[in-house]
């Protein structure tokens, strides 16, 4: 191995991939790195022609951003869809995933799917017609509803591996001392799990957050999250791209910095368990 | 035993109530919607196929269809190459710095919206950063996003942009799953670097690859949120894609069961493009 990996055009081929591995990298890395040197563009510079690398950063866009929209009561709603679904996710997930590893029926599991694969507006169809009957439209309750649609699958999906990896000798035992499924699913598979819960809750989260098509038609003025706010940012983005940015940036930044957190089960979450990480 | 099955029920029941109320009725609903007509005081009368007939007429429609995979196609033939390529340099790199893997997760997790919104101020025909790069390579500048011509070949390179490290990823755990002995044994046999490459590796990947495609196409072909910040299906309904019309027929223009009848037709296309694929990964696996 080694006398091959010393001939000269191998070592031509192993420098080449490193200027291709940086090639890719900086590709990745210099949309986002541009949007957030823009944020911290004054407005005449952010529209420079040619753009500018260097230049006087300020923090001008963030507090105009505070001043000029409702950004903070947008992060609060955000944060309430967010949260709340991502809660509603949990409770309604981990019991499920439980008895699915337990019992081994999986068409359940399978059924929410579907919310993965058909297009959102299949469910937002009747969702408008069902929730303006409930006089619902706008209200915090229709966009945790509807945003724990996409979390409850993650969350089932990704636990589902987690509880798998529970020798059954365990629960078998917990039986014979008289336990009950519930008991066992709180007292025995839970804390077993706790890692899971954490990615999963992540994720869910991370989703949630990232979510457009809902919020943008079962949310009022009110009750508006971040993205589906997005539009109010862009049609003053066409005089004010330095603003744009600053909220383009902090509304990325829960995410981005989430998912580092769990980049290790990130593929094998993204994918339903379809690959492992 | 008996109250044990009734625990294990009582324990799944939540999740099974909220599924039926919020998945399962609401799709059934949908099917039932594409046949009925709204008018303007919220009243609905059946109308039998009357929706599907019109989508079958309907020009807006098929333009959607085309669009749709137009659309999916080049982004997917797009982001496999670049996924796999970049999956091969991580995989021969050996040792990658733990960053690395962190720098290419960045852009899947960013909100697809807010991709938008940079890429929108990147793509700036007048003033945007990546028409001073062409004009300086001497190369003539793009209308990128408001031209009818190049909207949805910009729209593919930035779903490629924000995919392939995901598909990459993806490759990458194929890649690290085949069997060492392989590529020893081809070594052996003096094998060269690309023979290895066409006749080894990728045959060995085809798996891989189209659970990639899979999870990649379920995406695509309901591709809403990049498109819906930055054009609206726009300039003149050059990216109206199904999913676009489908909802600007429903909210904008609030004919919900015409709106019902083009989300179904995009949920069968959905369904019969994964389980074509699936059938396929019956065949490649090995």
């Amino acid at each position: 191995m080694s006398s091959l990996a010393n001939r000269p055009s191998d070592r031509l081929i192993a420098v080449l991939d490193v200027v291709l591995l940086v090639a890719a990298g900086i590709a990745v890395l210099a949309p986002v790195a541009w949007m957030v040197l823009s944020s911290f563009k004054q407005s005449y510079e952010v529209t420079a022609y040619p753009p500018t690398i260097f230049f006087q950063p300020t923090l001008d866009n963030y507090r105009s951003l505070s001043q000029t929209t409702p950004f903070l009561q947008f992060g609060i709603n955000s944060l309430i869809v967010t949260i709340g679904s991502t809660a509603l996710g949990m409770l309604l997930g981990a019991p499920a995933a439980f008895v699915v590893s337990w019992t081994r029926i999986t068409w359940p599991a399978i059924v929410t799917l579907v919310a993965r694969m058909a297009p959102g507006t299949l469910f937002l169809l009747p969702w408008y017609v069902m929730f303006r009957q409930f006089d619902m439209i706008g209200t915090y309750s229709a966009l945790i509803l509807t945003h724990a649609v996409i979390t409850m699958p993650i969350v089932i999906w990704v636990l589902l591996p987690f509880f798998d990896n529970i020798p059954r000798s365990v629960f078998e035992a917990a039986q014979v001392d008289g336990c009950n499924p519930v008991r066992i699913f709180w007292r025995i598979a839970l804390p077993l799990v706790v890692s899971g819960l954490a990615v999963s809750a992540i994720l869910a989260f991370v989703f949630s957050w990232n979510y457009f098509l809902f919020a943008l038609v079962l949310s009022n003025s009110d009750t508006k999250t971040l993205i589906a706010a997005s539009f109010n940012f862009i049609g003053e983005g066409s005089t004010n791209w330095g603003g744009l940015m600053a909220a383009a940036t902090l509304i990325a930044l829960p995410p981005l910095a989430l998912s580092f957190v769990v980049q290790r089960w990130l593929i094998s979450g993204l994918t339903l368990g379809a690959v492992k990480g | 035993m008996q109250t044990s099955k009734g625990q294990l029920g009582a324990l799944g029941a939540p999740a099974v109530l909220f599924t039926v109320a919020m998945i399962a009725f609401p799709v059934a609903y949908t099917l039932y919607l594409s046949f009925e007509a709204f008018s303007s005081t919220g009243t609905t009368r059946f109308i039998g196929a009357g929706n599907y007939t019109r989508m079958v007429n309907d020009e807006s429609f098929w333009n959607g269809v085309v669009i749709t995979f137009y659309l999916y196609i080049l982004s997917l033939v797009l982001q496999l190459f670049f996924g796999t390529a970049l999956a091969l340099l991580m995989f021969r790199a050996k040792r990658l710095p733990g960053f690395v893997r962190s720098l290419f997760i960045s852009p899947f997790m960013l909100p697809p919206v807010v991709a938008g919104m940079m890429w929108l101020v990147i793509l700036d025909p007048s003033l945007g950063a990546a028409n001073y790069i062409l004009t300086s390579l001497g190369l003539p500048p793009s209308e990128w996003l408001a031209s009818p011509q190049w909207v949805v070949p910009t729209l593919a390179l930035i779903d490629t942009w924000q995919w392939s490290p995901y598909v990459a990823l993806i490759v990458l755990g194929g890649l690290q799953s085949l069997p060492p002995s392989v590529y020893e044994a081809a070594e052996i046999d003096g094998a060269s670097g690309w023979k290895r490459l066409w006749r080894i590796t990728l045959p060995l990947l085809l798996p891989t690859l189209v659970t990639a495609m899979v999870l990649r196409s379920v995406d695509l072909l309901r591709f809403f949120d990049l498109i819906y910040i930055t054009t609206q299906g726009g300039p003149a309904n050059a990216s109206l894609t199904l999913n676009i019309y489908g909802f600007r027929t429903g909210f904008e223009f609030f004919q919900l069961g015409y709106a019902s009848a083009l989300m179904v037709t995009l949920s069968v296309i959905v369904l019969g493009v994964t389980l074509a694929l699936n059938r396929l990964r019956h065949i490649v696996a090995w």
